[in-house]
């Protein structure tokens, strides 16, 4: 594997790729730092530019942006008080509060610093469980890999919000929509007369449309309903060096729980870096010998934030690249780059392509060092264009989905499929329906189709499934997350009423 | 008189898309001796699994009391009222799509940015117009030379 590594650090040492990385980075802090744009957002509209450009060079880009965008949260956190992703907005409750106490530079330092060694750990965690997990897996028959897709989707949509049978419907539908066109025996399906149903739908505009539309055109109802004020920043901010070096020294227990939980809840299926980012400032805060300090300012839960969700980034790569499946919506988008890209993550990924595997962990490692320098150096310019508002964003932002829909093949019909699940995925979500296990689902699909009839093929028994342990395993895996998301909805429901 | 709510109207849309797509699932070549499971039954598992949670959400939102009974055509009436800005930028999405092949990319993008910019940001003042002229041509060229010459994609 070192061998590769070095290979795989030579290629991407190249001064293009290098280039790459500094502008995947650089975006993606801009977009994590844009409050309602989010890492997603800023991943989807990279996405259709690596299209010409070779696996390396296009894998190295999305890796820069996956990692600028969990960082970028910090600078409207700590400028504005207003978390730039959902990741984090425990940032927030002290970066603030320091920032208001005329100790911004410390605040963005702290977490700057943070975010770099949360990084850094979750690299070791996925350089050490990427391959161990992937071998494992290695043993797994189509009925295990049936049976492991269910576990994640039922997983995935027992966590959202609390809405399991939405989740499940949502997973169900996302299935559903990979079954248009041609099938794997190349018999044609539900393309009800319309030629160019034929070859189905294309994963990346089903997916922009199904997210971007919903998130977008959210954003624009949000401003209708709030009326935000503008604010006004003081964007000359000095970073004090000596100060961070020590606040640091003093949170390396932290620091490393942080960026553990981070990668850990990073690695599980539906989680990602909101559940990482309070799970850690909770932690910390028990640990704490001054929990009251929290909320108010303390290093303590800039660290335990920022660690925790910038260790997502490489906690999540590990089932992508070990099971072929994505744990959370910015790697399902990652999966289908790879995927566009003619790479099919999964256990075999270490094998066949050992140096892709080497360029990921290579392109975390300088992602987040330029992400430092990049944050520490721009800081003012980025705390600006987190104002930009979503007025004039939003129509930017549409424009480029189309542009990178069409882009994929040359394909106006592309555009067509990105409007019309733009528009089904914005009743979807004004319905409630939860959005990422429909996007899961859509990925998913033909894997799970596929996997399930060799299963059969070879073996026409449908109880098969029942007696391989591993098999039965996922499956039973399966029915508990139903029935905990049941139990967890019935809980909610309880205290509702008895708020009532 | 039943109040259309946001569980309901999906559960019954879910169900009429289910029944649909079961007819058309009837057109799918049948199983042969080679293909036993045909390509039907995967779709149909799909269907079934989405109808019964369709099913179940429809009887629980019918278990729940809704407060104020209205009309279904005033609901819907006031939720396209609510959203017309929405509503007008998924109609110059729309618009934006069927010109592409027609005017290209160039008069297309211009079109499309400077129609929603003026939507969305409003037009009552010349900095606004500024913002917006500026930043709908100057983007259109960025992005056209971007992939043109940078990447070698050809734009419409």
């Amino acid at each position: 594997m070192t061998n590769f590594f070095l290979q795989a650090l030579a290629e991407v040492g190249t001064p293009s790729v290098l280039g790459l990385i500094v502008l995947g980075v650089l975006f993606g802090i801009i977009g994590g730092s844009i409050p309602g744009f989010t890492v997603t957002m800023a991943i989807l509209v990279v996405f259709p530019f690596t299209f010409a450009m070779d696996p390396v060079s296009g894998v190295s880009l999305m890796v820069g942006v996956f990692v600028g965008g969990y960082s970028g949260g910090i600078v409207s956190g700590v400028m504005l008080g207003i978390p730039g992703t959902p990741s984090s907005i425990t940032t927030v409750y002290d970066g603030y509060p320091m920032a208001q106490k005329g100790e911004p530079g410390r605040a963005l330092g702290i977490g700057v610093a943070s975010s770099f060694l949360g990084t850094i750990i979750s690299v070791a965690v996925l350089v050490f469980f990427g391959p161990l997990i992937a071998s494992f897996s290695m043993n797994f028959r189509p009925w295990e890999i049936t049976a492991l897709i269910v576990f994640a989707l039922t997983l995935v949509a027992g966590l959202s919000n609390g809405a399991l049978l939405k989740g499940l419907l949502a997973a169900a539908l996302g299935l559903l929509i990979t079954t248009v066109g041609y099938d794997r025996n190349s018999n044609l399906r539900f393309d009800f007369g319309i030629p160019a149903f034929g070859s189905g739908f294309e994963i990346l505009p089903v997916m922009i449309g199904i997210f971007a539309f919903s998130q977008l055109l959210g954003n624009i109802e949000k401003l209708k309903d709030e009326k935000s004020e503008t604010k006004k920043i003081d964007t000359n901010v000095s970073i004090p060096y000596g100060q961070i070096l020590k606040d640091m020294a003093g949170q390396k227990l932290n620091t490393l729980r942080s960026s553990l939980i981070g990668s850990l809840v990073g690695a599980l299926p539906g989680t990602g870096g909101t559940v990482a980012n309070f799970l850690s400032y909770d932690q910390a805060k028990k640990f704490s010998k001054t929990p009251e300090e929290f909320g108010k300012g303390t290093p303590s839960g800039i660290v335990a934030s920022e660690a925790s969700n910038s260790a997502v980034a490489g906690g999540a790569f590990v089932p992508t690249l070990a099971l072929g499946i994505p744990g959370d919506l910015p790697m399902a988008i990652m999966m289908g780059v790879l995927i566009l890209h003619g790479i099919t993550p999964g256990p075999m990924m270490f094998e066949q392509n050992p140096v892709l595997v080497g360029a990921i962990y290579a392109s975390l490692l300088i992602g987040a060092v330029v992400m430092v320098l990049c944050n520490l150096l721009l800081v003012r310019w980025f705390a600006k264009i987190s104002l930009i508002p979503q007025q004039i964003l939003v129509p930017v932002v549409l424009m480029l989905c189309a542009i990178g829909a069409y882009a994929l093949n040359n394909n106006l019909f592309d555009i067509w499929v990105l409007f019309i699940f733009g528009v089904i995925g914005y009743l979807l979500w004004k319905a409630d329906v939860p959005l990422t296990p429909l996007i899961l689902g859509v990925v998913l699909g033909d894997n799970l189709e596929r996997q399930l009839f060799r299963a059969l093929e070879l073996n026409e028994s449908w109880l098969t499934f029942l007696t391989r342990p591993l098999s039965a395993l996922f499956l039973a895996l399966a029915v508990v997350s139903i029935l905990f998301s049941l139990y967890q909805d019935r809980k909610i429901q309880r205290l509702k009423n008895a708020a009532q | 008189m039943l109040t259309l709510t946001k569980d309901r109207a999906l559960a019954l849309a879910l169900l009429l898309i289910v029944a649909v797509m079961w007819i058309e699932s009837g057109d799918i070549r049948p199983p042969t001796s080679w293909q036993p499971y045909g390509s039907a039954l995967f779709p149909r598992i799909l269907l079934v699994v989405i109808g019964l949670l369709s099913l179940m959400i429809l009887v629980r939102s019918l278990l729940v009391k809704v407060p104020e009974p209205a009309g279904t055509k005033q609901l819907i009436t006031e939720w396209f009222q609510n959203r017309r800005i929405i509503l007008a930028l998924f109609l110059l999405f729309g618009l934006y799509a069927a010109l592409l092949p027609v005017v290209g990319y160039i008069a297309a993008t211009i079109g499309f940015l400077v129609a929603s910019l003026a939507l969305l940001m409003g037009v009552n003042t010349q900095r606004k117009w500024i913002i917006n002229l500026t930043l709908s041509f100057a983007l259109t060229i960025v992005i056209y030379v971007i992939f043109r010459h940078g990447l070698n994609i050809w734009l419409p």
